[in-house]
Order: C-alpha cells, then structure tokens, then sequence
C-alpha cells in the first residue's frame, strides 16, 4: 500500500515544473482534468493521456505517475467491465475506463509537484478561512511524526508479546486495538500542547495576519499558464472539428 | 534595572482539584537576571509558568487570587496577544511548537499571527536564524530535524516575536549531554546579547549553576528556597527538598567532611572553581 499512495504525496523536486508557481500548476491540471471529459473518443483520450505522461517525463516525476496510474488500473477496469456489461459497446467503455485514469493522473500531477507550503496558499488564495487551513497544514505536518510514534507503539507492544501478523482477518484487525488506542491518546495529549505553543505565539491574535511568502507570478509562470489556456483551447477545438467523432 | 517579572501572593487551583497548584507564591526576578527554578515533579513548575505566560487564566479556568505582573502590567488584565510579545515560551517537547514545513516559515509563524509586515518579518526571521546560528536549516522540514536542531528552531521562532521574558520548561531533558550544554551557552550568550530575561526550569543544575543569578526551589506549590545559587546549594535544606546537587558541590562536602578544615576553602559549583581552587593549594 506505501508505494501506492507515493502516487498523491508531495517529495522535494527541482523541475522547471516544480519551481512553478502553484497556481500555474492549479490551472495546468483543472485545464487537463476538463480536457479529459471532452474528449469524445479513444483516439482522442490517447493523446490527452500522452500529453500528461510526457509532462510527467519532463517534470521528473514519471515513474510515481506510473505508479498512479497502476493502482487506478484496478478501479479502471471495474469501470470497463461494469460498462461493457450495461452498454455492451466495446469503445465507449475503453473510453470511461481510460477516462478515469486521466483524471486521477491530472489531478496527481499538480499534488506530487506542489509542496505543503504552496497548497497551503493556493488555499489561502480560495480564501478559505484560516482555522480550515491552520489544520490542513498541521495535519499534513504531523504525518511523519504520527508514523514514527505508530511504529514506536508497535514495537512496543509486539515486545509485550502482541502477534500482529497472526490469525485470522478478525482476530487481526482486534490485534490493532492495542496500536490505536495508544496512539489516539498520544495525538490527544499532543494537540493540547500544540493548542498552548498555538497560544503563546499569538495564533488568531491579528484579524489579518501577513505571511512571509510573497507568491508573484514570474514570467515564466505567466507564459506555462497562457500555453496551457492554448493548448486546452486548441484540444477543444479539434475535438469538435477537426477529429472526426467515432461514435454517435 | 527594574522587575521584569513580580508574582504577588499568587494562589490557583484547577477546577476539580482539591488542593492548590500553587500556594502564596511570591516572586521578583531583575531584568537580565537567568533564574532557574528546581523541585520535584508536580511540584507546581509548569503551572506557575503558565500563569507567567498568560495560558492560566486566559486558557485554564480554576480558581485564580492574587497578581503575576510582567513588564509592568498585570497577565490577568492583558490579552494574549500582548503576552506572547513580551512573554517568550519554550515547551519541554520543541515537536509540538513547530507548525510549518520549512524552519524559516515555522520561525515566521509568531511574526503572521501579529500581522507584522513582510519586510520587518523578513528581517526578524534572518535576526533569529542568525542568533542561533541556524541559517543553514532555513529551508528544512520539521522531520528533516535533529532534537537539538528543533530545540534551536523552536527557541528561534520564541526569539523573533522579540520577548522580554523568555521561559524554558525543561529546555534539555531530550538532549544528550552535549547538545545540552550548547544550549544552556547559547542561553548565556542570548542574555548578553539581548539583554533578555530568561526563567528556566531544569534538572540538571550541573548544567546551569555557572550562569545562573538566582535559583528558585518549589516544593508542594509553594516557594521554599530562594537565592544566589551558591547560597541555596550549600544551605542544609536543598537536599532535603530533592534539588539534585551539582558534582563539584558534592565532592566539595565530601571532602570538607572526611578531612576537617583541611578541604578547599570557598563555596565550589562549577568543575572550573574547583580546578582553580585544587590549583591555588598547590602553587
């Protein structure tokens, strides 16, 4: 499953697509994402997909797309099957199948490239309120301490003598009990003091805070956002009057 | 100079508690001053921080007499907001008090919460990386970190907010020895520099005793010892309230004991006094 998720989670990268200004990449993919859904036809899909593959190449980040595109293959081809069953036409379920597998790759792209600092200002440019996004960045923050604390707990009680890796799918989830019990009274113990340093550095205290990131759009920025709006509009248009539609 | 902390006849007890967390507490501490205070566990340390810093009685509800005046004006009348800038706090565990994903945003987060310009913030985050000689982690992650590393990070982002009052609760129980050491200097050095006042809460008063002016010793919420530390080490009572005595003080006693009036002369804290001291008898 780790490998998976290294599909949505964010790593340090020093692309040309990396370095974008997040918003940028926000409109990249919204573009893309739209692209996926006009497209009519498989034929068309292809080239979306190739498109997106060939942007991953060039942002470094191909092979954790792969691996997003791997583990959405098996929801995918639920999605073929499923759709075969019920319109019994062939191309229009490839389509759907391939379809979701766009859309999950478009949306991936701009989370494997945006750090938690650049979403934590695109949320603030939606003006999402400050509580809302104060916890999105805490609890993204305290993922790699929460892991280490699960895998201290674990050690712990397997050298009290629990079998995690015994019995049967019931007697192994009852097994994880004692991990999470520890655990949740762990996280409650540390939001407290999180809530008191939140405190004492004045959290809340100014009805607009400032922040110490300043995010202009440079040149290049502007120029990936405006070929970005090109090429969605040229997909758009050919899609409607130049690739012939394949199926009514 | 004047106080910069005054605690008068300071009671609290938390709600559904029997007994006081901390009893008739009375306290004066100098500007500039490092004043250490010792004592058992739950013996009312944190509380009565917490009083200092404002978390009691704006956060924790209880039963609250008496008044705790810093820089002048009373915690009880003051606002949060006003507090964290003339009161800088160091929690025991530096995981807990770093929120952002890079060192310099994390040390900036005081500085947004206030609404302070980007330019002045700019200028202060550079001021407290500086201070503790950290530029090189700017970039960071929190996870990127040693324990020593968030310690400094921490006491970095405490500094930029520009505090008169600084306290540390328990700064070094998890550094190892020599981490420890740094930053019990670093603490030295700060006060130099700076000019601020620091009330520090620690075990390891091996560690403190040479740069400490005043030593404070709690026991049972209430005040039991105070003075130089010199004074209260080599009083009678500090031992009998479970203040861990320095090594040198010990084999100074030691050794007045076993030879008389023969030992060393003086009263020794610090491995240096009693090298120049051992040195002095035989030159």
């Amino acid at each position: 499953m780790m490998w998976l998720s290294g599909g949505f989670i964010f790593r340090k990268g020093y692309s040309f697509y990396h370095r974008l200004d997040p918003r940028a990449k926000l409109l990249n993919s919204v573009l893309m994402f739209v692209t996926t859904l006009l497209a009519r036809s498989v034929f068309e899909m292809v080239l979306v997909v190739a498109f997106m593959v060939g942007l991953s190449a060039a942002a470094t980040v191909l092979k954790r797309v792969a691996r997003t595109m791997a583990f959405t293959a098996l929801f995918s081809g639920f999605i073929f099957v499923v759709n075969v069953l019920f319109t019994r036409d062939l191309e229009t379920s490839v389509l759907y199948a391939t379809r979701f597998i766009a859309i999950v790759v478009s949306t991936s792209i701009f989370f494997i490239t945006t750090s938690p600092d650049e979403l934590e200002q695109v949320m603030k440019m939606f003006r999402l309120p400050r509580d809302v996004v104060f916890a999105f960045v805490t609890a993204v923050r305290f993922i790699p301490v929460m892991m280490l604390d699960t895998i201290q707990i674990m050690d712990a009680q397997k050298s009290r003598g629990l079998e995690l890796e015994k019995g049967n799918l019931v007697r192994r989830v009852r097994n994880m009990i004692p991990i999470l019990i520890p655990l949740v009274v762990n996280s409650v113990v540390r939001s407290g003091e999180l809530a008191e340093a939140m405190e004492a550095r004045a959290y809340g205290a100014a009805p607009r805070p400032t922040s110490l990131l300043a995010y202009r759009a440079r040149r290049v920025d502007i120029g990936v956002a405006c070929a970005s709006v090109a090429l969605f509009a040229l997909a758009a248009y050919s899609f409607y009057f130049v690739i012939p539609v394949q199926f009514p | 100079m004047g106080d910069i902390l005054g605690i008068e006849r300071l009671n609290f007890r938390y709600p559904e508690s029997p007994k006081n967390a901390v009893s008739d507490f009375e306290l004066s501490i100098p500007e500039g001053e490092i004043a250490v205070l010792a004592g058992p566990s739950g013996c009312g340390k944190s509380t009565l921080l917490r009083t200092v810093n404002g978390l009691i009685p704006h956060m924790y509800g209880g039963e609250y007499s008496g008044d705790v005046i810093v820089a002048g004006s009373s915690v009880k009348g003051s606002s949060m907001r006003d507090l964290a800038q003339t009161v800088g706090f160091l929690f025991q565990n530096p995981e807990n008090q770093i929120f952002m994903f890079t060192v310099e945003r994390d040390i900036a987060f005081g500085l947004e919460n206030l609404g302070v310009p980007r330019e002045e913030m700019r200028a202060r985050v550079d001021e407290a990386l500086r201070l503790l000689r950290i530029g090189d982690l700017a970039q960071r992650a929190p996870h990127e970190l040693s324990d020593g590393q968030k310690q400094r990070v921490a006491l970095a982002g405490v500094l930029a907010m520009r505090p008169k009052l600084v306290i540390l609760d328990e700064p070094t129980s998890l550094l190892d020895p020599k981490t420890a050491s740094e930053l019990v200097a670093l603490v030295a050095r700060l006060r130099e520099e700076l000019g601020t006042t620091f009330v520090v809460v620690e075990h390891r008063l091996d560690l403190l005793v040479g740069v400490a002016d005043r030593l404070v010793v709690m026991d049972g919420g209430r005040k039991v010892l105070e003075g130089a530390p010199r004074d209260v080490l080599f009083g009678d009572d500090a031992e009998a309230h479970g203040v861990a005595i320095p090594a040198v003080t010990r084999v100074q006693k030691a050794l007045t004991e076993s030879k008389g009036g023969r030992a060393v002369a003086g009263r020794l804290l610090t491995p240096s006094e009693l090298a120049s001291a051992v040195e002095g008898r035989q030159g």
